[in-house]
């Protein structure tokens, strides 16, 4: 036994000299890449569906910042449609109508602060608890980019994320009315926002949503502020259905970043009566509005759309860029 | 070449790359553990492609380095499980195992590697098993080139001496053997 130890080590340290070490260790490497699964060889279909996701992704992320001229009409009409038909997701008709923005009646405005009290209240007397999974309806514009961008169209998905007890997830798409896709994602080991179980304090939520907007890469010294927080919500919500808790802590957090003016009363696309808070991001030119239910802080919506053309685009001052509509 | 473009050329030309270096750092972990944490790998990288270097394999392997830091943490409880009911084998995952019958000194190499710091480690591993220069290995450890040479020059003497430790203990153990006999 000890023979073969030391020479074995003997071997180590004959390779010693000069660059040795680092030749013993290019020797050692556990992970071949001209024999094994992980070897040089062209994508396979896991590669490719996983670069598709990503391009495909942009496209409709590219789409939400576009602009479409959603006529008002077709807004109340379409608010009806949803009132009737969105209790079932099978018979729900996603919709090409393009619905404009929302505006706020300017009267009863509760101030971020107090909506916040009134649903820490609302926690504290039970409410709904937090479940994984979302129920998510999003417009948004698919768009040109260039000197000869034709207008963008508007492109409605509802989307449904059902978690199973095993960890694995289905999710859902439909749009314009029709079955997209059904995918099934196996358990996932990763811990990160926004799979992580989010938190129900303000403080918590902040470095959660924080970690959604920067997943990792570079470490960011500062918490997100309120644009950010913002951008990062959708991905929280498209994956979880917070509860009482939660959305207060949200509606705690909101309120402590500040940026967010009450702006009044609003029914938002599925008809419901919520409280509008407004950022405007000056640098963007985008104006953010978030949809809350005035008792419990529950997120009804997120609104963002243009203050000011943008040509490259096609897009107009006014244009809605995307509008997301969670429920329960 | 519009961002995109580079992208999808990086992704197509790297993937398997970024792949090794996940599976080795997974202790070569099971094909859906190591495509999840690719996936992620990218879905990141995609979201920075404004930053994506003319040379963007070093970097893919900054973004990797973070990313692994996040789902590790998810890993670390599952390997302490596995500790705890006595798998720990599969967990550690030693790939060149100490047998009879090979004379490749890699169990010796895995173990020394094993004992250095976790940025020792780092350094070593991105010099020999992704064969990195030096200014590349600045870009993935997130550095200067000055203090990735110091780095490497560090984690190589340490490396030695760990070696030479074990080699003192053998020949203690042998010494220690005989004189039982």
């Amino acid at each position: 036994m000890y023979e073969r130890d030391e020479r074995e080590l003997r071997a180590v340290t004959d390779h010693l000299d000069d660059r040795g070490d680092l030749d013993l260790l290019r020797a050692a490497n556990p992970v071949s890449a001209t024999t094994g699964p992980w070897r040089d060889r062209p994508l396979d279909h896991v590669a490719e569906r996983g670069l598709n996701q990503l391009l495909h992704r942009t496209r409709a992320r590219r789409a939400r910042r576009r602009v479409v001229l959603w006529a008002e009409a077709a807004a109340v009409a379409l608010a009806a449609v949803f009132a009737l038909t969105m209790p079932d997701l099978a018979a729900a008709p996603a919709t090409a109508a393009a619905p404009g923005a929302l505006h706020p009646r300017d009267d009863a405005a509760v101030t971020l602060d107090r909506l916040a009290d009134r649903a820490e209240s609302a926690a504290r007397d039970g409410g709904p608890r937090l479940r994984a999974g979302a129920h998510v309806q999003t417009w948004s514009l698919a768009m040109d980019e260039g000197p000869d961008a034709d207008r963008p169209v508007t492109l409605p998905e509802e989307r449904e994320v059902r978690w199973r007890p095993d960890g694995s997830r289905t999710e859902r798409v439909e749009a314009d009315g029709k079955f997209l896709s059904e995918r099934v994602f196996p358990p996932s080991r990763s811990d990160a926002p926004p799979r992580a179980r989010p938190p129900h304090t303000a403080a918590a939520l902040r470095a959660y949503l924080t970690e959604v907007h920067d997943p990792g890469f570079p470490r960011r010294t500062t918490p997100a502020g309120t644009q950010e927080l913002l951008d990062a919500l959708p991905s929280l919500l498209d994956t979880w259905t917070l509860g009482a808790r939660e959305s207060a802590a949200l509606a705690r957090l909101l309120a402590d970043s500040g940026g967010l003016r009450p702006a009044g009363t609003v029914t938002d696309r599925l008809g419901r009566s919520g409280q509008a808070y407004v950022h405007e991001s000056r640098d963007e030119h985008l104006r953010y509005m978030l949809i809350l239910d005035p008792d419990t802080g529950e997120a009804l919506g997120l609104e963002v759309l243009f203050t000011k053309d943008q040509p490259r685009f096609a897009v107009e001052a006014g244009d809605v860029m995307s509008y997301s509509a969670w429920r329960r | 070449m519009s961002t995109d473009d580079s992208f999808a050329a990086a992704y197509r030309e790297h993937y398997w790359a970024v792949s090794r270096f996940v599976a080795r750092r997974l202790d070569a972990g099971e094909a859906h553990e190591v495509e999840e944490v690719v996936a992620d790998v990218f879905s990141i990288a995609w979201r920075r492609r404004a930053e994506l270097p003319a040379a963007p394999l070093p970097w893919l392997y900054a973004v990797a380095r973070n990313c692994l830091a996040n789902t590790v943490r998810g890993l670390g409880r599952r390997r302490r499980l596995l500790h705890r009911i006595g798998l720990n084998e599969s967990a550690h995952g030693n790939q060149v195992v100490d047998s009879p019958d090979t004379e490749r000194p890699g169990s010796w190499v895995h173990e020394a590697l094993a004992r250095l710091s976790p940025a020792d480690q780092e350094a070593l591993r991105l010099t020999t098993w992704e064969e990195l220069g030096v200014d590349e290995l600045a870009v993935a450890l997130e550095c200067s080139p000055g203090a990735a040479a110091m780095r490497l020059h560090r984690a190589r003497r340490r490396l030695r001496a760990e070696i030479d430790r074990m080699q003192m203990n053998v020949r203690a153990g042998r010494a220690g053997a005989e004189s039982r006999d």
